[in-house]
């Protein structure tokens, strides 16, 4: 399609306004964490030229950047020292991915190739589990957790997380695995191999891209669930979402702070998604069959 | 290298059934065409053969041994798939190796093997890519390499040109063959394409529908096809049906249809007053401005060598063949003489061939 100048131009305008539509409440979350108090609330709001001070970081991270003299925070002091909960976010999301993963490509492989009495029931019932609001889920939780001395643990939480991801995780990496054609399998069987490595060596190399696609959604989700993160911990460890909220007190909302530590938290998210990125190529099944 | 033998075997998926009572014995050696149009079960048979789907009814036994409760590496064949089923992440060099590296043997042994089957197939430059960075025809000859590599009793082949395009078909058809001719291995090869069921076989399965309906030489199924099917089935152009009567005519029996009279063959067990149908080759049709037969042109397509003749003779549109050129134009009548030698008779109830 050729297209003349004009419509280009409106393309690209139209393309960065939309860019801007969403970069921009995350560009002015992060110009909160770098405001002065008092300028967080200034009408009408500063949004290009302010201020800057690293206090509210200073203080959420326990570290001194040393951009301003006279406050001296302690290392590893002060009401607001969160590092370590940064630390319990990147734990549980890593490990409930990892833990996700692991048991839903079994699953998922194993439901995509095989076949037995009562499959589609199975996975109906594999996606109810996740009908039910998880608020209804999570009192009773509690007490099985308190019962099982799960509470207030990483292993806790990360088994939630990762059976709250399990679903979705075994029914989108089965898609995956449908689309890589049986015939492969079936090649493989006669040559003489064996499930689990027709499995290994050459099914899951297929589907990296679709495994790094569930993994990125697991890791999202664990990394900014709420709910049994608040309900299944006490003092042992918080994640980000919910040591957020302990921002807003009864004196009033610390929203420098609440800013400096929800944009640190975007980096470890970003990381990630980074890291698995260069697998979400699709395509490696490219070549093997004719379609 | 071994027999396969069907005995009784049946096939039904769900309440659908696709294939009943299939019998019939491939000898050692031979090189044998399941034939037959797309969903006749050529496919659920060759299957079942190499175990990937489950033999419920009947028996199929391969080297006299009884393969059903036989777990598909065990049975001592190779497939090659439709669409090559090709390992993607592996090179060429491993796909053909996978089986013999599976199954435990030396990297001397395999090198040896690899380099064999590579050799054989003209893969050797392309050892080390990856199946993507292959054309249509070189995959091909990996998914037959790898099939070479094990030397099994058996070779079954699955529709392995219907991917290509039909110059490079006929070639592998050849090369296929002469490989066959070479290795003298027994192979079940299954296509929908007559071409290359009459190049290729030692023997034709024609299927219809699940059922076996002539099993034969090309030269058997080509000059004696047992039914209006396999008459239809093979040959191209195909052959042309009149459906007309047998008559009494005082002495010999006549076949009468379409304004002509045609003598049947002698001793036929056709009857005055049957029903028949006669079909007639378009090849066997010669096309003379003095034919006694005289029908009206209505379309002429030369393909160089040969002129394909669409006619309408009394109503009825059939198809000759000539040699050479014809000079007719459409709306012409030119005379067209049939040899009764080259007449097929079927009974125009049960499609059935009198002889
Ligand atoms: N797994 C299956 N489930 C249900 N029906 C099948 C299955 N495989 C094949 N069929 C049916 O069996 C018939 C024969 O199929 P197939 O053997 O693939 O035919 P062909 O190879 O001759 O084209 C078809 O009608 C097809 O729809
Ligand atoms: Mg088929």
């Amino acid at each position: 399609m050729v297209l003349s100048r004009t419509q280009r131009l409106l393309r690209a305008f139209a393309a960065w306004a939309v860019v801007m539509l969403f970069v921009f409440p995350i560009y002015y979350w992060v110009t909160l964490s770098i405001k002065l108090d008092r300028e967080i609330f200034s009408i009408p709001p500063k949004v290009f030229s302010f201020e800057t001070s690293a206090k509210s970081y200073e203080e959420v991270f326990g570290i001194s950047l040393g951009f301003e003299e006279g406050l001296a925070v302690l290392p590893g002091g002060g009401d607001f020292y969160m590092t370590p909960r940064l630390w319990d976010s990147i734990v549980i999301a890593v490990c409930s991915t990892v833990l996700a993963i692991v048991i839903a490509t079994l699953a998922a492989y194993a439901l995509s190739r095989m076949r037995f009495r009562g499959q589609h029931h199975f996975v109906f019932w594999i996606l109810s589990t996740r009908m039910m609001p998880p608020v209804a889920v999570a009192i009773p939780m509690f007490f099985i957790y308190r019962d099982f001395g799960l509470l207030d643990t990483y292993q806790g939480v990360i088994l939630i997380h990762a059976l709250m991801n399990m679903p979705l995780a075994v029914l989108l990496l089965k898609s995956f695995f449908d689309d890589i054609p049986k015939e492969i399998d079936e090649a493989a069987l006669i040559d003489g191999a064996s499930r689990f490595l027709i499995f290994r060596k050459l099914v899951l190399p297929m589907a990296v891209g679709g495994i790094a696609a569930t993994a990125v959604l697991c890791f999202i989700f664990s990394w900014t669930e709420f709910l049994f993160v608040l309900t299944l911990t006490q003092t042992g460890l918080k994640t980000v979402p919910v040591v957020s909220s302990t921002f807003v007190t009864s004196t009033g909302t610390a929203w420098g702070n609440m800013a400096a530590l929800g944009t640190a938290a975007i980096l470890p998210a970003f990381v990630f998604i980074l890291l698995v990125q260069k697998n979400l190529v699709r395509g490696l099944t490219l070549g093997s069959v004719k379609q | 290298m071994a027999s396969v033998e069907y005995e009784n075997v049946g096939k039904s998926f769900g309440a659908v059934r696709v294939m009943a009572d299939i019998s019939f014995t491939i000898s050692d050696q031979k090189f044998v065409v399941l034939l037959g149009p797309s969903g006749c079960g050529k496919t659920t048979l060759l299957r079942m053969t190499a175990g990937l789907e489950t033999i419920v009814e009947g028996e199929i036994r391969i080297g006299g041994e009884r393969m059903n409760e036989v777990h598909p590496r065990n049975r001592d064949i190779a497939m090659v798939f439709q669409n090559y089923a090709l390992y993607p992440t592996l090179k060429v060099y491993d796909n053909i190796a996978f089986s013999l590296q599976v199954r435990g043997h030396s990297k001397d042994e395999i090198k040896q093997q690899v380099a064999w089957a590579a050799e054989l197939l003209n893969l050797t430059p392309y050892l080390g890519r990856y199946p993507k960075e292959l054309s249509g025809g070189q995959r091909q000859r990996v998914a037959m390499g790898r099939a070479l590599v094990r030397h099994p009793q058996v070779f079954l082949f699955d529709e392995p040109l219907s991917n290509l395009d039909a110059k490079l078909r006929g070639q592998m058809r050849y090369e296929i063959r002469r490989l066959h001719d070479r290795l003298q291995t027994t192979t079940i090869y299954v296509t929908h394409d007559q071409i290359e069921a009459m190049t290729m076989a030692d023997e034709i399965v024609v299927m219809r529908d699940g059922n076996i309906e002539q099993l034969g030489t090309p030269e058997e199924i080509y000059d004696r096809p047992a039914n209006c099917f396999v008459a239809d089935f093979i040959g191209s152009p195909s052959i042309n049906f009149l459906h007309g009567e047998v008559q009494g005519d005082g002495g010999a029996p006549v076949f009468r249809a379409a304004g002509m009279t045609l003598p049947l063959p002698q001793h036929s067990a056709a009857a005055p007053g049957q029903a028949v149908i006669c079909g007639v080759r378009p090849v066997d049709l010669s096309v003379s401005a003095d034919g006694p037969v005289k029908a009206e042109v209505i379309l002429v397509e030369s393909t160089g060598a040969e002129s394909h003749l669409l006619l309408s003779l009394d109503g009825h549109e059939i198809r000759a063949v000539s040699q050479g050129r014809v000079k007719a134009r459409p709306g012409e009548v030119c005379g067209l003489s049939i040899d009764p030698a080259t007449l097929h008779f079927f009974d125009a109830a049960s499609e059935r061939r009198i002889d």
